[in-house]
């Protein structure tokens, strides 16, 4: 049978439409074709031949699809929408050149050497204060909301996190944990996270060693790719892919991740390239810790809804430990808010190329959460921290986005068990 | 179509929401049975009630044929509109307009979701009865329709037995009230009537359901047998005991392990020929108990090997998942699928079962079961590759022998699926002409140019002509153009009173 | 030759039951469905008037017609399904000896029409008259799973089936369901069973309206599901007040945990009904309905029972009423005029409450109408499915009145 690429996965769907309810942006349009049984309808042709590649109306709908796989685990037969998504993406991507915006984005956000310099910029512009100020619903002003809320929140670590030592494991802690075996773990750094969330890189270290593990970098690793092949620039995030496994072909430790949709693309190597064990080592962050029970910290008085990320839910089927996780923090509140499992719209670029769509899907989310009024919502990846925080403060509410880990890293802090 | 009616549905709905190119308009080429296919010539999106007005107003100005569709998830192919017809889609209708808790009533649009409404009312102590098993997707407008059932219809009953009051806008554009806020008829039966009309009488607007107070005490059984004949015994015992259990479906071992392969697996034994799944509610703990203890030991003795109670409710979901998306597991087993829908009565199910695996055996296909025991209501799903050259005629060919074997000992040909275009064939197997030709009249009643998804239910062909085939209504807005008889040849002129020889 | 030869010749002799009626409306009673539709063939081309008889014990046989077709030589009972809970019976079967042969087969038809105990079952599906037990088993249409019926010009038309679900086509079945035979006379019932109970306890509270509205109140909010939960006149329960009914039908376990309810729910006040009282109360309650000239049903939302009570009480008396406040339904029988039903019927259709008009003689019913004030758009649809069924207007019935 001749290599499919991917859309061989969507053969068993038959029609049935339980994922109509769980596809976001077809709750936001009631269109069958802004829809995961639509979308599949429109792949199947594009394989057949039977629609063309450049056919502007199946690009419009496939564009619009979050890739958040929200269908996926309400799927009955299984089907494999998100490799069917990524096979035809690849296949408008050989008729088309990505959107320059889209070029600019992936330029700016994930070259090695040039992001550098924009990160710092950034930063830099973050730390004016002037975004926060600007924050509201344009889409300049999205933006600047965004990158407000990738600042650090409440006391944990500030500034440009010092990389943890290549070589041996460099303790952080004032008291050691109770644990007497350390496990070594990979820091996997990522773009984004690296560039606007090394706070989280922080937090995630010293968790992590609060629980009895060893955290160690690697060199030579880069951005995942998944925004490439989101992107349908499927060549370009093989290379990365190969990249990233051959810096971590030494050894067998897991691969710790902090960011859902770097974990999810990591996790899927396989389909890329020859990962061999690589995808096997990847962990969440949160599945490290609720490993270990985790240790218990100091109380935390806060209310805390948690919203998974589409790709750690969905995409990984990582329910539970962000829970367990947080259950380690004496006093904090955690709730799940209605459809908490629906898409916020931040879905990598797609927040910056359709922004109409994704505003509509975020609607409905700052709307529990005005209702709700948590002090602190907690998702477990950038895109979506910085979604929520915009759209947070667009809507002018007082909620703060956060990475779970940086509240247990609140409460360890608060415990006493950093230097 | 022509392109002025693509622009003068973007002036009413707004371009956003009208369907024109060949690619949006394939993703409804299908409903929840992908085995019929049909491309819309517009699909519109209308995103309130005033605008749907607007929309069949000006379909009946230009005299075009439209198909009202909800979720596209029915079974019958009932949702589909070929290249002539509007297709009108009711998702963006989808307010909950009020929820009575004293008097357990709630007002929808037509696209609220099944599931959705239940879980509105959830907080009150009430849900919508009638549970579909694609409640999580369907609309309450599609199960009007339809007039859907679900397992939970054996005790609580099927979609019209819940519904009170409709507001409906015809095809001429008028819009009639029919029934009363408390669901006592107004006049004769309209509400009853137009429930299970499958879109031909019009498109529901507004709808007034029942709402039921939450069961206060719950049990569900699974009972695991070493044959369906002692599987569908154990259904007749249930049923002649005089406990009217809330549900009692059956499923056999291709659909648990279909089930049990995916993310839904419940637990169900894959080495069971087939199980049942009883639930048992009622408002006082140790009645429902004690109930469950009877059935418990019929089953025993019907024939069980085991019988597990769910012990918290988070078991009793699991079980009920599994044996919902079981249509949708099917896809595990082949790309393609035909499902259908007869009712036998209760007592055949025994026999009519061993005739059904005789007859897959005979074509040599693949045939899983999985139904609402308790009803009768038989849901074979035959897996398929359509790709395989002469397939599909097989399939047909044992479709048709499956439904003979179920009329033949008194069943019908749908019990909730609807005829749409999947069962017009076997309509003329139960029904005479003169049957047949009573219903086209009456569909002619509520849209008198059979405008409204058009060739559906009623094989035109097989209807004798009756007299007038209903007076065109005379009131305002109907006065369009008289189409001649179409697919009528033998349409008698209004008035005549003459009869065809037997 | 004349109407009475023609039926002779067409039907054989024995189907003219009685040559000249008390009004000298010639009665026939055709044996079988075919005979009937061969009637009313006949009677479309030669242009007769026919009205619609069961037994004669419910509607006043006083329509001006030029024969009477009666349904009662109608009266086989082709299948009874213990094992389905269902059965087949023809439309002119009395009630009383179709519920006997159900119990026989140790089952039960959960409908207890006003009136006596000898009505024909088509006479009870055709005017949709349910009786208490609609508060725990439904509408007469829920219990009806078929029919066949013939139309004004003769056509034998089929609906439904025999078995519990059915969506074969257009659901005619509910048309026919309380259409005063205006769409067709029924010949014949698919009927949905249930176990005869194995416990079946009445108990019965008197006491003022307004206390025994408000148990009646407790025992819904206490969760209870009793078959009938009835709120009647002094007159209708021959009580001193008002009185409160409530039966309990089941298996033994669940009308033992609903007595312990009730008895929770209303301070253990009610008295419990010996069987033999218990049968007797519920016959006479039915049968004292029509010993009054005019019978009427109003079904509004369960809380506005208690101002539709009083409605009553004040526009045209409540001496003989029967109530369902938990459905919302309400019967009254007594003695009006044409005008206060027609003032009563617009009142209540401005509070969005139909009032069906079940029983009256011939000159009220037709300036009154079974039916009418409807709601928007309602009118036209009825005037068509009347002239779809019968074309001719053989059918004398008042489906609307003459106002």
């Amino acid at each position: 049978m001749a290599d499919r690429g991917g859309f061989e996965a969507l053969d068993a769907c038959v029609h049935c439409g339980f994922c109509l309810q769980a596809c976001p942006t077809f709750l936001a349009t009631g269109d069958e074709a802004d829809g995961p049984r639509g979308r599949i309808e429109l792949m199947r042709a594009l394989e057949a031949g039977e629609l063309a590649v450049d056919d502007p109306a199946v690009r419009i709908h496939l564009d619009r699809c979050l890739g958040c796989r929200g269908c996926e685990p309400v799927c009955p037969s299984g089907v494999g929408y998100g490799r069917g998504i990524e096979a035809a993406r690849a296949l408008l991507a050989t008729r088309r050149d990505p959107a320059p915006l889209a070029r600019a984005a992936l330029w700016a956000l994930t070259t090695a050497g040039a992001s550098g310099i924009v990160y710092a910029l950034a930063r830099l512009l973050r730390a004016t204060g002037i975004p926060a100020r600007l924050a509201g619903w344009g889409r300049f002003r999205f933006a600047m909301g965004m990158l407000a809320a990738s600042a650090a929140k409440g006391g944990g670590g500030r500034g440009r996190s010092v990389k943890v030592g290549g070589g041996a494991p460099r303790s952080n802690l004032h008291h050691p944990p109770p644990s007497s075996t350390t496990s070594p773990v990979l820091l996997f750094r990522g773009c984004v996270m690296d560039g606007l969330f090394a706070h989280v890189h922080d937090a995630t270290v010293r968790t992590l060693e609060v629980n009895g593990y060893a955290v160690r970098e690697v060199p030579g690793q880069v951005c995942c790719g998944a925004l490439h092949a989101h992107a349908g620039l499927r060549e370009a995030a093989r290379q990365l892919a190969r990249v990233n496994v051959a810096a971590f072909a030494a050894g067998d430790e897991p691969i710790v991740v902090n960011s859902a949709g770097c974990g999810a693309m990591l996790k899927e190597y396989a389909h890329l390239v020859d990962a061999g064990p690589f995808a096997a080592r990847v962990r969440d962050v949160t599945e490290l810790l609720a490993a270990r029970g985790p240790r218990p910290g100091a109380p935390v008085d806060l209310q805390v809804a948690y919203d998974p990320p589409c790709h750690l839910l969905h995409a990984q089927r990582i329910a539970d430990e962000p829970h367990r996780m947080l259950a380690a923090i004496p006093v904090l509140r955690v709730a799940s808010l209605p459809d908490a499992a629906q898409c916020c719209g931040s879905a990598g670029l797609f927040t910056l190329l359709e922004p109409a769509m994704s505003r509509a899907v975020l609607a409905p989310k700052i709307e529990s959460l005005r209702a709700a009024s948590p002090h602190v919502v907690a998702t477990g990846n950038p895109g979506c921290i910085m979604q929520l925080g915009a759209g947070l403060a667009a809507a002018g509410l007082p909620t703060r986005a956060r990475h779970p880990v940086e509240l247990l890293d609140e409460s360890y802090r608060a415990a006493g068990y950093y230097a | 179509m022509t392109a002025q009616l693509a622009d003068a549905l973007a002036d009413i709905v707004g371009a956003r929401h009208v369907r024109t190119t060949p690619a949006e308009r394939r993703t409804y080429a299908r409903d929840g049975l992908p085995t019929h296919q049909r491309v819309p010539g517009v699909v519109a999106l209308p995103g309130s009630r005033d605008e749907l007005v607007a929309v069949v107003r000006l379909l009946a100005a230009h005299g075009v044929p439209f198909v009202p569709r909800g979720a596209g998830t029915g079974l019958s192919g009932g949702a589909l509109a070929d290249g002539s017809a509007v297709l009108v889609v009711l998702t963006r209708l989808n307010r909950i307009l009020r929820i009575d808790p004293t008097n357990r009533v709630a007002v929808v649009e037509p696209g609220v979701v099944n599931a959705r409404l239940s879980a509105a009312a959830a907080p009150l102590g009430l849900h919508y009865a009638p549970d579909p098993s694609s409640q999580t997707a369907c609309t309450i407008g599609g199960n009007v329709a339809e007039n859907a059932g679900g397992p939970h219809c054996l005790k609580y009953g099927v979609t019209a037995n819940h519904v009170l009051a409709l507001e409906v806008v015809l095809a001429d554009g008028r819009l009639v009230e029919l029934g009363s806020p408390g669901g006592e008829p107004w006049g004769p039966d309209l509400v009853g009537l137009f429930v299970g009309s499958e879109g031909n009488f019009g498109i529901a607007t507004r709808i007034a359901v029942r709402l039921h107070p939450l069961p206060r005490a719950v049990r569900t059984l699974l009972a695991d047998f070493a044959s369906l004949r002692s599987a569908g015994e154990g259904v007749s015992a249930v049923i002649a005991s005089g406990i009217v259990p809330a549900a009692l479906e059956m499923m056999d071992q291709s659909c648990i392990n279909a089930v049990e392969d995916s993310v839904y697996a419940a637990g169900y034994p894959r080495d069971a020929a087939a199980v049942l799944l009883v639930e048992l509610d009622g408002g006082a703990e140790a009645a429902v108990a004690a109930e469950a203890t009877t059935v418990a030991e019929l089953l025993l003795t019907h024939g069980a090997r085991s019988i597990r109670t769910a012990s918290d409710a988070a078991e009793r979901e699991r079980l009920w998942q599994g044996r919902k998306k079981a249509f949708g597991a099917m896809g595990r087993l082949s790309r393609d699928l035909v499902v259908q829908d007869a009712v036998v009565p209760r007592s055949a199910l025994p026999d009519v079962l061993e005739t059904i695996g005789r007859i897959a055996a005979t074509y040599q296909l693949t045939v899983s079961n999985v139904f609402h025991a308790g009803d009768g209501n038989l849901h074979p799903n035959i897996s398929f590759d359509g790709a395989v050259p002469g397939l599909k005629a097989r399939v047909d060919a044992a479709s048709t022998e499956i439904m003979e074997a179920c009329i033949a000992v008194g069943g019908t040909i749908t019990g909730e699926h609807g005829v749409g275009l999947d069962k017009l064939r076997y309509m003329p197997l139960i029904f005479d002409g003169d049957s047949l030709a009573a219903m086209r009249a009456v569909r002619r009643v509520w849209d008198p140019d059979e405008r409204v998804n058009p060739g559906k239910v009623v094989p035109v062909h097989a209807c004798r002509e009756w007299a007038g085939w209903g007076p065109r209504a005379t009131g305002p807005g109907s006065a369009g153009q008289t189409r001649p008889g179409t697919a009528d040849p033998g349409a008698m002129p209004r008035g005549s009173g003459d009869r065809m020889a037997v | 030759m004349s109407l009475l030869e023609r039926v002779r010749a067409l039907l054989g002799d024995d189907a003219v039951e009685i040559a000249g009626g008390p009004d000298a409306v010639p009665r026939v009673a055709p044996a079988s469905p075919d005979a009937v539709a061969l009637l009313l063939g006949t009677a479309r081309e030669e242009g007769w008037r026919v009205r619609l008889e069961g037994a004669g014990t419910w509607l006043p046989a006083d329509a001006p017609a030029d024969l009477a077709l009666t349904t009662r030589r109608l009266d086989r009972v082709p299948a009874i399904e213990p094992q389905d809970l269902s059965a087949t019976a023809e439309a002119g079967i009395g009630c009383d000896l179709l519920r006997q042969q159900l119990a026989d087969r140790g089952t039960w038809l959960a409908l207890d029409p006003p009136g006596l105990a000898g009505r024909t079952l088509g006479s009870v599906v055709a005017t949709a008259t349910a009786g208490p037990l609609r508060q725990g088993f439904g509408a007469v249409r829920d219990h009806v799973l078929g029919v066949t019926f013939v139309t004004g010009d003769g056509r034998l038309v089929h609906s439904g089936g025999r078995v519990v679900k059915n969506v074969a086509g257009y659901d005619l079945t509910k048309l026919e369901a309380g259409g005063f035979g205006a769409f067709g006379v029924i010949v014949l019932v698919h009927l949905r069973l249930r176990a005869l109970p194995r416990a079946d306890q009445t108990f019965v509270l008197a006491g003022t309206r307004e206390d025994l509205t408000q148990v009646a109140e407790d025992i819904v909010a206490a969760g209870l599901q009793p078959a009938a939960l009835e709120l009647m006149s002094p007159a209708l329960a021959r009580r001193e007040g008002w009185a409160l009914a409530v039966r309990l039908a089941g298996s033994a376990a669940l009308v033992a945990s609903q007595e312990a309810g009730l008895r929770g729910a209303s301070g253990g006040r009610f008295t419990a009904l010996r069987a033999d009282e218990a049968h007797g109360f519920w016959m006479r309650a039915a049968e004292s309905v029509a010993t009054r000239p005019v019978t009427f049903r109003i079904g509004g939302l369960p809380d506005s029972s208690d101002e539709l009570l009083d409605l009553l009480q004040h526009q045209v008396g409540d001496e003989w009423v029967s109530a369902s406040p938990a459905v919302g339904a309400i019967r009254w029988a007594g003695d009006t005029t044409v005008d206060r039903l027609r003032r009563l019927r617009r009142t209540l259709a401005g509070l969005e409450v139909p009032l069906t008009l079940e029983r009256a003689p011939w000159p009220m019913r037709s300036a009154v109408g079974h039916f009418g004030a409807y709601r928007e758009g309602v009118g036209p649809l009825v005037a068509s499915l009347r002239r779809t069924f019968d074309p001719g207007e053989a059918f004398v019935v008042a489906v609307e009145g003459s106002e």
